[in-house]
């Protein structure tokens, strides 16, 4: 009997679902940034703002990338359905507690897909998903970096002006090293 | 229309409700069941089967509402409507997850086959 399971994919069932998991987490992590970078427009950190809409689009950018890879590898690429966006934050610092969080967030979903597809021993999709992994570390350490801005600079007086004209200036060691 | 003419049916699975075949000229699949013949391409058959296992078997048993015990599946995939009593449910199920494991099987040993242990 012919193999048709492989012939459509060589994708399991189990690392297809944690894609499209991924899939959506990574869509989220997009729509969040956005409305992160709407409300510091909003609040008069117009850096910040530019910052995060730049954030946003990388995080869609991520999301493509895995999304284009399952329909490529003959698997089932699901659009997204996004819900439940914060529209409102506590504080500016608040904003970044928020972005550190949601990157931890990725970096454990990523780790977890590396781990499954070892374990399947799919060895194409872990060679893919060392793209993230490598990524996920640079975006951990800008958003830490930013996060300790706060306490570095300090947010009385003009410490937030400060602190906003910072963010986009952080960059990650390596990249900061090639400039 | 996919008809069974220019078919060549491998028996994937079978129960006392149903036949799943595989064409190995055509890369699909044909259901059989109540009597009745459905093709599926491959990604619209693992489709259909997820479908199957999404219906809620207890919202159905518990609610009283009329028509409640009667799940509707209209994949746009196919031209037939299955119209699903409970139990229906519970054959097709068992039907389609007997398939599936024969299909992960059939993978596997392809899988062994070509990386045969030395």
């Amino acid at each position: 009997m012919k193999d048709l399971l492989r012939l459509r994919t060589s994708l399991t069932e189990e690392i297809e679902a944690l894609l499209n998991e991924q899939i959506k987490i990574e869509a989220y992590s997009s729509a969040v940034y956005l409305a992160m970078s709407s409300w510091c427009n909003r609040n008069g950190y117009d850096n910040s703002a530019s910052y995060l809409e730049k954030q946003s689009y990388e995080e869609r950018e991520h999301m493509m990338k895995i999304f284009r890879f399952v329909n490529d590898m003959g698997g089932r690429a699901v659009s997204p359905e996004i819900t439940n966006i914060p529209q409102e934050f506590e504080s500016f610092r608040g904003v970044f507690e928020l972005a550190l969080q949601q990157e931890i967030h990725v970096s454990s979903k990523i780790n977890n897909i590396a781990d499954r597809c070892f374990k399947a021993k799919d060895y194409m999709t872990f060679q893919f998903i060392q793209w993230f992994l490598k990524e996920q570390i640079e975006e951990e350490y800008v958003a830490r970096r930013i996060l300790e801005l706060f306490d570095v600079i300090g947010e009385e007086g003009t410490g937030r002006w400060q602190i906003d004209k910072n963010i986009p200036k952080v960059t990650y060691g390596e990249e900061a090293g090639e400039e | 229309m996919q008809g069974k003419k220019n078919c060549q049916l491998v028996e994937v699975f079978k129960t006392e409700q149903g036949i799943v075949y595989q064409c190995n000229r055509q890369n699909m699949f044909c259901l059989e069941f109540s009597g009745v013949s459905s093709f599926f391409k491959i990604t619209d058959f693992l489709d259909f089967i997820k479908k199957v296992n999404k219906i809620d078997i207890e919202a159905m048993a518990s609610s009283t509402s009329p028509g409640s015990d009667i799940a509707i599946l209209m994949p746009h995939y196919t031209e037939r409507c299955f119209v699903l009593t409970m139990t229906d449910v519970l054959k097709l199920r068992e039907l389609l997850s007997g398939a599936k494991f024969m299909l992960q099987l059939n993978s596997m040993i392809f899988q062994c086959l070509s990386n045969p242990v030395s």
